[in-house]
């Protein structure tokens, strides 16, 4: 009997153990605001994502007399239901993307941001001021502050050819090596592209279904998480990628030898931006925060830590002009981006469903 | 009653809690239409029969689980025959190395078997050495096979240790009895040692198929393009689209399926018992 209940606690304490191998890590918000003369400006970001750094939040708690709150957010779809949510005056400043600020604008939950009252604003590169889901009606909603693509990454030792089109995720020469992502809206934004239709609204899925069925076998694998990507090309398991740009500049930081491509076609961009809650009471802090966000001193000084790229074309002035022209820091390479806007969630679910019979084909 | 009945209760209040009625959310969840404002609708459930590739990646993750527990079974067996009946020392020893891959989390096992499978690999250089393989690679990363291999890794010791422990029980008098009885060693464990040890193999075989039907990170990680399965589905329409709805659906339908293998193993117990 004895050795029975030994086993069967060493039989739950392996349950206990493995269930615990695949925690995540988003942790609540931090410290409650401190009482005194000081204003608070709570701010809701990703965990340790630029604006959390101790030495800016000291910086700017100094210049300006205030106390800034970091309260951190899991998903875009949580940080929306605690729009929805929460007390007015709770929250000042949160960092939406296109996936819910139509939403959050149609629902009346963020305020206007006159723009004039950033000095910054200037200097963001243009196309960061037309995102049509950053605007309502004239107004601007939300404040461009950092953003990335999703296009080519490729090993220059074993790929000789240059590569300049996205079909080269469908090049027969490549079979094996080429590693695509395993993301439904990558994927089919990706197929898009390479068929001429708009990546956002595609026009024919049943064509970049198949589209996407006949470049599977080309594939070593899919990947996932950055992570995985990364172990796949050090173990040289894969030469070509659908990849982002920061992953592919911090792995040449790192010494790897990866070029990156944003092909002729166009690529897959994505946004970050700084939003005021409606009901702030502290709106002109609100503004400066984000004007401090998207200062050219702060916007450097992310990038070269490894930050996703600037908002601010004076930065690029001040990076290599190799690291520049390749990560496509300029105007016109941005002009050729497709930002991922919004869709309904129907919409998702479609593209979704599609990707799954992609993938067990 | 006993009154000692009421030592359970705090037990049965985290259950409750934590088990209980966050399947119940998650009822509620399944049978509700999608958007705000949603209104009961048996739609999730329906959407899942409708499909082709819903059924088709169950079936498939439902031959993936079978495949592992066959296996598990076949390895764990003799094992744990011969640490029952034949090892006098250091038993504890080899529990312990069974035990050990437990304090190492699923995702980095995952990336380990990558390091061993892959072509170049440390098993490609291993079988080339004993002339087993060609040149050629060995193109077992990145397959279905690969997948099942480090699921029976992940899997079996939870086999091995219930079927060490009905083992264990089996009184050896009986053995004896039989022998003298004119029995051979093959009918011997026919007829006494494997029907004794059957409740061990039914829990073992619930323990292995059971978490198999759930597993996303292995298939993921090993299974290349062929690495999708029901629980990609789940865990895509819970992080990927917030589909809680239909993903609380598919839950239950794996639910479902998890308690009616389990029902048909139990029955395997019952019989003969």
């Amino acid at each position: 009997m004895k050795k029975r209940i030994a086993g069967l606690l060493v039989i739950t304490s392996m349950l206990l153990v493995s269930a615990c191998g695949n925690k995540s890590n988003n942790e609540g918000a931090s410290s409650s605001p401190a009482k005194g003369e000081t204003k608070t400006l709570n701010v809701v970001n990703w965990k340790s994502y630029g604006s959390d750094d101790p030495e800016v939040v000291k910086e700017f708690e100094e210049k300006y007399n205030v106390k800034v709150v970091h309260q951190y957010m899991a998903s875009e779809e949580e940080l929306l239901t605690r729009l929805r949510t929460s007390k007015e005056g709770d929250i000042d400043v949160i960092l939406p993307n296109a996936s819910i600020l139509p939403v959050a604008i149609g629902e009346g939950l963020l305020q206007p941001i006159d723009t004039a009252k950033l000095a910054n604003y200037s200097s963001i590169y243009e196309p960061f001021k037309n995102i049509p889901e950053n605007a309502k009606d004239g107004k601007v909603y939300a404040v461009p502050w950092v953003w990335g693509s999703t296009a080519i990454a490729y090993n220059p030792e074993t790929v000789k050819a240059p590569i300049d089109s996205v079909q080269v995720f469908w090049d027969e020469q490549y079979k094996g090596k080429i590693a695509f992502r395993d993301d439904f809206n990558d994927a089919i934004m990706t197929a898009a592209l390479a068929l001429g239709q708009d990546p956002n609204h595609p026009s024919d899925l049943d064509a970049i279904k198949k589209k996407l069925i006949e470049q599977k076998p080309l594939n070593r694998t899919y990947w996932k998480t950055g992570d995985e990507f990364s172990k796949l090309y050090a173990g040289k398991m894969a030469d070509i990628g659908l990849m982002w740009s920061g992953q592919t500049a911090s792995m040449k930081k790192e010494g790897q030898n990866i070029k990156y491509v944003i092909p002729k076609e166009g690529a897959i961009g994505w946004i970050d931006n700084w939003a005021i809650v409606k009901g702030s009471k502290n709106s002109d802090l609100a503004n400066q925060f984000i004007d401090f966000m998207i200062d050219r001193k702060f916007q450097e000084s992310w990038v070269n830590k490894g930050g996703p790229a600037p908002v601010n074309k004076e930065v690029g002035k001040n990076l290599d002009p190799a690291f520049v022209e390749e990560m496509g820091l300029d105007e016109k390479t941005i002009g050729k981006l497709k930002f991922i806007a919004y869709h309904t969630d129907e919409e998702k679910r479609k593209w979704n469903e599609l990707w799954l019979e992609v993938k067990s084909h | 009653m006993d009154r000692k009945i009421w030592l359970m209760s705090p037990a049965v209040f985290l259950l409750l809690i934590f088990c209980v009625v966050p399947l119940f959310i998650m009822v509620y969840y399944s049978f509700l239409s999608d958007g705000t404002g949603g209104h009961w609708t048996i739609q999730n459930y329906m959407d899942f029969f409708q499909k082709d590739i819903y059924l088709k990646l169950t079936w498939k993750t439902v031959k993936m689980s079978f495949y592992v527990t066959v296996i598990s079974l076949l390895i764990s067996y003799p094992m744990a025959y011969v640490m029952v009946s034949i090892i006098q020392g250091g038993k504890n020893i080899l529990l312990m190395a069974i035990i050990v891959p437990f304090w190492t989390s699923q995702l980095v096992r995952a990336y380990s078997w990558q390091n061993l499978l892959r072509d170049g690999g440390l098993l490609e250089i291993v079988l080339r050495k004993l002339h087993l393989i060609g040149s050629g690679p060995l193109g077992l990363m990145f397959t279905s096979t690969a997948v099942i291999i480090a699921m029976v890794h992940i899997f079996f010791p939870y086999m091995v240790i219930t079927i060490y422990m009905s083992l264990e029980k089996v009184d050896g008098a009986l053995v004896e009895a039989s022998k003298s009885l004119k029995a051979g060693p093959l009918t011997t464990f026919r007829r006494i040692v494997l029907p004794l040890s059957k409740p061990g193999i039914i829990s073992g075989c619930i323990l292995v198929f059971v978490p198999s039907l759930g597993v996303f990170v292995e298939p993921r990680v090993l299974g290349g393009t062929q690495g999708t399965v029901i629980g990609t589905v789940i865990e895509d329409q819970f992080f990927e689209i917030y589909g809680w709805n239909f993903g609380a659906a598919v839950s239950f339908i794996l639910l479902a399926i998890i308690l009616l293998s389990m029902a048909v193993l139990s029955r395997f117990a019952k019989e003969e018992a």
